[in-house]
């Protein structure tokens, strides 16, 4: 941990130069004590150092600092280097992420102390490697310039600043008090959590505080599940699933590739069933009520509203089930669903390899069907397993409950671990208000948000990367969160202040969690350092063998019938109004990652929207109502309403709105502020997940949504030129296509094009030929890549402004295409797609890259390697490259966009020069600190992209050749290359994904992964007749729908007419 | 010697030929009417107000780039699409403007269409003045304005050229040979006249500025001499430019490979545009200026005709052009080829192709009527409309196939900003200043060469009247 180590060396020559130069930063350094002066320690570089050295120059009045455009910053080297570190070298620390409940397991680089990026915990098993977009963004969260900064404490005048010394002064009264009273009136209002630390606190608070009560709050959680799986098998379980021996998943409205606690697993699990070329594919079919990125990948899907899918699923169930009583109480109802018995004979024929999933908008009664199906059809045990959830420790209550108390006045104190209810909880509980009648009320969080904002205390939380911790996985297995940098602001971790409250003798965070991993480990005794188990734990992130064990249930049959007609009286089957739906957003979730920059700018993977949410109709909905993209509508449910835009998205049920939950907060983040519309007040505590009766009316206002992507309808001519051009862009067939026709992919070639007019020599001598290959097959379009290779190369964020410019700076895109049933010549079915496509792209690198050749001044050329490099001091920017870049994957820097506010609004003076903005926002460091040292930050006006992570390949180039050296003379003589062993690089975005779409490598070697998938039979060039040979391949997508061939004019010879007669016209 | 001059010297009578001088038998009225406008004590009145207006409009060009410098290419609507916007469309469009005057002054002096030295000084001055503005934007453009000179090929420590496979190089060289040799041209062909302002100089400074650049003329048979071999060897070096520098221009767009930029008729193309709105301007020019300084006599309704069949011409020229580019478009086959051009009419931007279509090839056509032709104020109006509808052609061009090739999900839409329209505006705002003081301190007509095709230069005129009468038709 040499962040954690200082060695105050006394004085030094560097800082004797400063003090002589007795700069103002300098006397702020001194001032400032550690650990607030952590920061400071950890910018030092090269850089820094010969500035400093420069500045000796500057005391002798050769030169002035002044006209330089880098930013000055003072530097303290290490005057002794901690034992096992390198400067400069970085090193990975094994700890999570918690989400929901869930702990992921994650490795955090860090440089010099310096936490920069987050990957995957191969050795994880709900991460295996992969991060999800949340994982990877959380380390620009540890850098918010928002994060709350110190405690907070409101009086009844007005709000200010607090110590944490006059917390621990407040807090010893009143707990002590509350103690005496054995917590009469103390609740506790927690995000989920499975820390056994948190649990053994909580089993502390039980002895001291008999009657406190706690309150779990988790806006997105899938409570019905757990209602419905208590129901079926009588103990509180959860359901693990295990996709890769699934032949047939049906999923009831489960965003299980997107939004999902153990997502990494269900999505790598249904990829593994993607690969053809391994066998057989799985088939997916989606019942769902908006297009989810998990429906964008069903082999079949149906559009039908949230409220109604239980009546489908109670007819499937009463066929695979052969109880015609469960479907019986729907009969009359009038509810017209899809056919159930072709799902039923599907999940008949797969008995034993399928897997039935519902989403948390189903209720429970259609959990426990699921639940009986899943035992019904032998799936339990080979793709679904139960575990048990642990016994709660204390006395529980809902957030209902604790609404209900705070109303009555019953609630004294209300300590709050985090979460934001006054934002997200539902709207008839009246949260707030209630809160207003708390006597104390104590809110732990990172932001001084919208809670914090009406509670006694706000304390300022630290980031899961400063402190200690610990966590379950979705399977249960135990990990411990170590920290990687002293809190900067000097946060506190729910945990250690749950030890404050019980008083406990050693609060600090690692004693906590040291203990408790004593208990989960069965081991007693506190010999830290000797301890393998402890030591082995921390370094590979998870306690072997701590995952809980499976539990052989079986589903209680009984009272189905009556379930099924309770749930019967609760559907409303007429058509008066329409339903809203709420469902998670794709970029911040619940709101919680509302002011990640990364997170607002990264397009939803399906309308392709950043940094806004907005209210999603169908498109003949959307004409009914009379409203279009971009009109200002009235949404109005059970007497609250909410003014938003509208976005009409195809595959949304008719009659149905859907409504992304997390955006317009309220606290003024500089991020959040303004972006998106808060739906929360429409969600109601008895329908958190669809309303009827909603009613949607325009006000005539308009609003300006930012996608990154343009619509053009179908008729347009921009409509039907991408309808024409699909078919070779994005290639597709059904798996029977593809086993009668395993060359289907060449029909949408041009033609050949082996011919050059001249021999292509630029590779003579080249030691590597560097390739990637990317399934189109298996990529879900999740956007895990995009956020990893924004982390990892530096990518600056743009803002909304710039974004409607379109000016995105994303090195890594993933584009979306939709094809629509052709119901007539040139009429489509606009209202549900046919196929919808998902295509990650970055630079091709492609040997003739058509950049190289238009620059004037040589700044983008070719490495022998044939990495396509950009040189960004020689980059004058005359944006010609990008022009004649087919794949338009090259982006520019219009302005310093990494001190410019991305929230500047647009006006006369749409932007701000940049000596302006640098006073502004450009002071602060914090965010400097998040930046890959590997990766050079562009300033304005230079191009850039994708460098296939060059630093990533030099670096193993460097270890290789390292080690090369050492090889015994005959063994060098006889190799012709140096091959780096495949698989020693992964660029951030392969790393990323748990799909393992995206695949790197050296194709000069005819045994490495690329090389393989280059040779499949799948592969394709994008835009390969351009002749620009591009350095990456696409993997041809297949579905296995149960009617077969989508795209029988495809491949049929049909569109072929047009391109492949002049072949000979490119070249 | 009085010879009976027609007052409308349009009329096509195989007998005689028209004059192209009106109103004057001697060369010394000539000299003082055409001096007149640079000795008058007082310009008019209109003079000064467009001075205002011009050097206000310059002086936001200033302040616009600086803006940018400061602040970044942002402030510009280009965006990932269109990475190219108004700057470029704005360089090809004054880079057009500059052809009409080496056009004028070169190819037509080789091809000895006399009618030529009533308009070649200004047209030359206009070409001048467009280049500059022209050389503006491709500088300003770039990222890093401050590294614009790593374009030239300098020898540097670090032995690093430019790239010479890049048309924007080509362009450098290009535009840069033409603007010095279009240059240099025009400072020659001065040089006699700019000895008569000296001669005729009331001032002292007036007579040390002029006698400076008049390198020291005093008309001897030695220096007219001398004069006329530099002049047609000018005029040759610089005929071979006209041609060369659209022609790379063009190739900015045609050696790329964006649908609707990769197409081999760019080349002649261009430069029957850049003839057509090269023309177009000096129209817009010398219609005003003849009025306002009374020039009539020298740029005759017969001068004016003859550009309007020049316009007429390159007018129809520029339209079979975009009917080929079409045809060739569906006759490809080509998919992303057949898409540009079908959405370049019918798409996001079929406003400008049509705004552009109307201007450049149906508006010209008026001119097959002589009434059409010898109407000022519709001939001024047709010369403005070209001149909106060249500028248009290199919007649809730019704009158009960037804002839509290959992949669907790269498509955007540009708009411009105020930035955009301000330097667009203040770049007129230079060229207008920079020609207006061009009229007032520089002969506006090439006085020497206007006497040179006077009845009263020949000195058979009274033997060969019918055959030798000046003012040849123009060849189309």
């Amino acid at each position: 941990m040499p962040s954690m180590k200082h060695e105050d060396s006394g004085r030094s020559y560097w800082r004797s130069l400063d003090e002589l130069a007795d700069t103002p930063e300098f006397k702020t350094f001194m001032h400032r004590e550690f650990p607030a002066g952590a920061s400071e320690l950890m910018q030092e570089d090269r850089r820094s150092f010969l500035k400093i050295m420069g500045a000796s120059m500057a005391l002798a009045g050769v030169g002035l600092a002044g006209c330089r455009r880098w930013p000055e910053q003072m530097v303290l080297p290490y005057a002794e280097r901690p034992e096992g570190s390198a400067p400069g070298m970085a090193d990975s620390y094994a700890t999570i992420m918690e989400l929901g409940g869930v702990a992921t397991g994650t490795l955090a680089t860090s440089y010099n102390g310096r936490p920069t990026k987050i990957e995957g915990n191969p050795d994880h098993p709900g991460s295996l490697g992969a991060t999800t977009r949340y994982g990877q963004a959380c380390i620009l969260d540890l850098y918010d310039p928002d994060r709350s900064r110190e405690p907070r404490i409101a009086t009844k005048e007005r709000r200010t600043k607090a110590t944490w010394d006059e917390w621990n002064a407040f807090s010893a009264d009143h707990f002590d008090a509350l103690r005496s009273s054995g917590g009469a009136g103390f609740w506790i209002l927690s995000e989920a959590t499975r820390s056994p630390s948190i649990e053994s606190q909580q089993a502390e608070l039980r002895s001291q505080f008999p009657k406190a009560t706690w309150v779990t709050w988790e806006p997105l959680d899938n409570t019905n599940e757990a209602e419905g799986l208590t129901e079926a098998f009588g103990i509180r379980v959860r359901p693990v699933h295990d996709l890769s021996k699934a032949e047939l998943i049906v999923s009831f409205e489960s965003d299980l590739l997107n939004i999902h606690p153990d997502v990494l697993n269900l999505s790598r699990d249904w990829a593994a069933g993607r690969r053809p070329d391994h066998g057989s594919m799985n088939r997916m079919l989606v019942v769902e009520s908006s297009l989810s990125v998990t429906g964008s990948k069903a082999d079949d899907r149906w559009a039908m509203p949230s409220s109604r899918i239980p009546v489908l699923v109670a007819r499937v169930a009463a066929i695979v089930l052969g109880d015609a009583s469960i479907a019986e109480p729907f009969k009359n109802s009038g509810v017209k669903t899809p056919d159930a018995g072709t799902i039923a004979n599907q999940l008949k024929d797969a008995a034993g390899r399928g897997a039935i999933l519902a989403g948390p908008s189903q209720p429970a009664f259609v959990h426990r069907l699921v639940a009986m199906m899943n035992d019904a059809l032998g799936n339990a045990g080979t793709t679904v397993s139960y575990i048990r959830e642990n016994a709660e420790s204390i006395r529980t209550a809902s957030i209902r409950d604790l609404a209900a108390g705070m109303d009555a006045g019953g609630v004294e104190t209300l300590l709050m671990l985090g979460g934001n209810p006054a934002y997200d909880a539902p709207a008839d509980l009246e949260f707030a208000n209630g809160l207003s009648k708390v006597k104390v009320s104590i809110h732990l969080a990172d932001q001084d948000n919208e809670t914090s904002q009406l509670c006694t205390w706000h304390l300022n939380r630290s980031h899961p990367l400063e402190c200690w911790g610990d966590g379950r996985g979705w399977d249960g297995i135990y990990s411990v969160q170590q920290p990687l940098i002293l809190p900067l602001f000097d946060g506190r971790s729910p945990v250690e202040l749950l030890a404050q409250v019980n008083a406990s003798s050693s609060p600090a965070g690692f004693d906590l969690v040291r203990k408790s991993f004593n208990k989960v480990n069965g081991t007693s005794g506190m010999a830290e350092s000797f301890d393998p188990a402890w030591r082995r734990t921390l370094h590979a992130g998870v306690l072997a063998g701590s995952a809980a064990g499976t539990e052989t249930l079986k589903a209680r049959g009984g009272g189905l019938a009556s379930g099924a007609r309770a749930l019967a009286d609760t559907i409303d089957s007429s058509d008066a109004g329409l339903e809203l739906s709420f469902v998670a957003d794709s970029s911040v979730y619940d709101g919680r990652f509302a002011n990640n920059g990364w997170l607002q700018e990264l397009p939803d993977p399906l309308t392709r929207l950043t940094w806004d949410n907005a209210v999603l109709i169908g498109p003949s909905t959307a004409k009914d109502l009379g409203v279009g993209t971009g009109d200002m509508v009235k949404v109005s449910a059970g007497g609250e309403s909410v003014e938003a835009a509208v976005l009409v998205q195809t595959g949304t049920a008719s009659g149905t709105a859907t409504l992304a939950l997390g955006y317009g907060r309220r606290f003024a983040g500089r991020i959040c502020t303004s972006s998106g519309f808060d739906f929360y007040p429409l969600r109601r505590s008895d329908a958190m997940w669809f309303q009827k009766g909603a009613s949607i009316t325009p006000t005539g206002g308009s609003y300006q949504l930012g996608t990154v992507q343009d619509h053009f309808a179908i008729d347009s001519v921009g409509g039907k030129g991408t309808a024409a051009r699909l078919p070779v862009l994005f290639r597709e067939a059904s798996i029977e296509t593809y086993n009668h026709d395993p060359d289907f992919v060449r029909a949408g070639d041009h033609g050949a094009h082996g011919l050059s007019l001249w021999q292509a020599q630029q590779f003579d001598g080249a030691q590597y030929r560097w390739g990637m290959s990317i399934d189109l097959n298996t990529c879900s379009g999740c956007s895990a890549c995009v956020v990893a290779c924004q982390a990892e190369n530096n990518i600056p964020i743009v803002g909304k402004d710039q974004v409607l410019r379109g000016r995105e700076m994303h090195w890594l895109r993933i584009d979306r295409y939709y094809r629509f049933q052709e119901t007539s010549p040139g009429q489509y079915d606009t209202d549900q797609p046919l196929s919808v496509a998902n295509q990650p792209l970055t630079c091709q690198h492609c040997e003739n890259a058509p950049c190289e050749q238009v620059c004037p001044v040589a700044a983008t050329i070719h490495s022998s390697d044939g990495l396509n490099v950009m040189v960004y001091n020689r980059c004058v920017g005359t944006r010609y490259c990008s022009n004649n870049c087919p794949y338009k994957v090259r982006r520019f820097n219009y302005f310093d966009y990494f001190r410019r506010d991305p929230l500047r609004e647009t006006g006369l003076l749409q932007v701000q020069p940049d000596y302006y903005v640098k006073l502004q926002s450009g002071g602060d460091p914090l965010r400097r600190m998040q930046f890959n040292p590997e990766v050079t930050v562009r300033m304005r006006g230079v191009m850039e992209k994708c460098t296939f992570c060059t630093q990533r390949i030099q670096a193993a180039k460097i270890k290789t050749k390292n080690e090369w050296v050492k090889k015994p003379e005959a063994e060098k003589a006889a190799a012709k290359r140096i091959v780096i062993p495949d698989g020693t690089i992964t660029p951030a975005c392969a790393q990323a994904c748990p799909n393992d779409v995206i695949v790197f490598g050296d194709l000069m070697d005819p045994d490495s992964r690329v090389s393989k998938l280059h040779a499949n039979s799948r592969s394709y060039e994008l835009l390969g007749e351009l002749h620009v040979k591009p350095r990456n391949r696409y993997l041809a997508r297949l579905t296995n729908s149960i009617h077969g061939e989508r795209f029988p004019q495809d491949h049929s010879g049909g569109h072929g007419t047009s391109t492949d007669e002049h072949e000979e016209s490119h070249g | 010697m009085m010879t009976t001059i027609p007052v409308d010297n349009t009329i096509e009578d195989p007998r005689r030929r028209s004059p192209l001088v009106l109103g004057h038998v001697e060369f010394g009225t000539v000299t003082e009417e055409i001096c007149r406008v640079n000795e008058a004590p007082k310009p008019p009145k209109a003079w000064y107000v467009s001075l205002v207006i011009s050097a206000l409009a310059a002086g936001m060009l200033l302040v616009m780039i600086g803006y940018l410098i400061l602040t970044g290419v942002g402030v510009w609507g280009n965006n990932n699409p269109v990475m190219w916007g108004f700057p470029i469309v704005n360089f090809v469009f004054w880079v057009g403007i500059g052809h009409a005057g080496t056009l004028i002054s070169a190819i037509l002096f080789l091809f000895r269409q006399k009618w030529r030295t009533s308009i070649n000084r200004f047209a030359e001055a206009m070409t001048i003045f467009a280049v500059i503005c022209a050389g503006t934007f491709p500088g300003i453009h770039i990222g890093r304005v401050w590294l614009a000179y790593w374009l030239f090929p300098i020898p540097n420590q670090m032995d690093l050229w430019p790239q010479f496979r890049s048309p924007l190089l080509w362009d450098v060289f290009a535009v840069g040979t033409y603007f010095t040799v279009s240059l240099i041209f025009w400072y020659v062909g001065m040089v006699p006249d700019l000895a008569t302002l000296r001669d005729r100089s009331n001032t002292k400074i007036k007579a040390i500025a002029y006698g400076i650049f008049a390198l020291g003329w005093r008309g001897s048979m030695r220096h007219w001499h001398r004069y006329e071999r530099a002049y047609l060897l000018l005029a040759a070096l610089a005929t071979p430019l006209v041609l060369s520098v659209h022609s790379v221009v063009s190739f900015d767009f045609a050696v790329s490979q964006v649908p609707g930029w990769h197409t081999t008729i760019f080349p002649p193309y261009f430069v029957a545009g850049a003839i057509f709105s090269g023309f177009a301007m000096v129209m817009t020019l010398a219609i005003p200026a003849r009025e306002i300084w009374g020039l009539k006599n020298f740029i005759t309704m017969r001068h004016l005709e003859n550009m309007n069949k020049i316009i007429l011409v390159t007018g129809t020229m520029v339209g079979y052009a975009y009917g080929t580019e079409f045809f060739i478009a569906w006759y490809s086959g080509e998919l992303y080829e057949k898409f540009a051009f079908v959405n370049r009419a019918f798409g996001q931007y079929a406003w400008a192709y049509w705004i552009m279509v109307s201007c450049n090839v149906a508006i010209p056509q008026l001119f097959w009527f002589k009434k059409v032709r010898t109407s000022i104020w519709i001939m001024f109006i047709v010369s403005l409309l070209v001149n909106v509808g060249m500028w248009f052609e290199r919007f649809v061009i730019v704009v158009t196939s960037l804002a839509q090739d290959f992949l669907p999900s790269s498509w955007g839409y540009f708009t411009p900003t105020w930035v955009d329209v301000c330097t667009f505006i203040g770049s007129f705002g230079l060229f207008m200043t920079l020609f207006l003081l061009f009229i007032r301190y520089l002969p506006v007509l090439a006085i020497s060469e206007i006497k040179g095709v006077m009845p009263a230069a020949d000195p058979h005129a009274e033997h060969h009247e019918p055959v030798d009468t000046l003012g040849q038709e123009v060849q189309e």
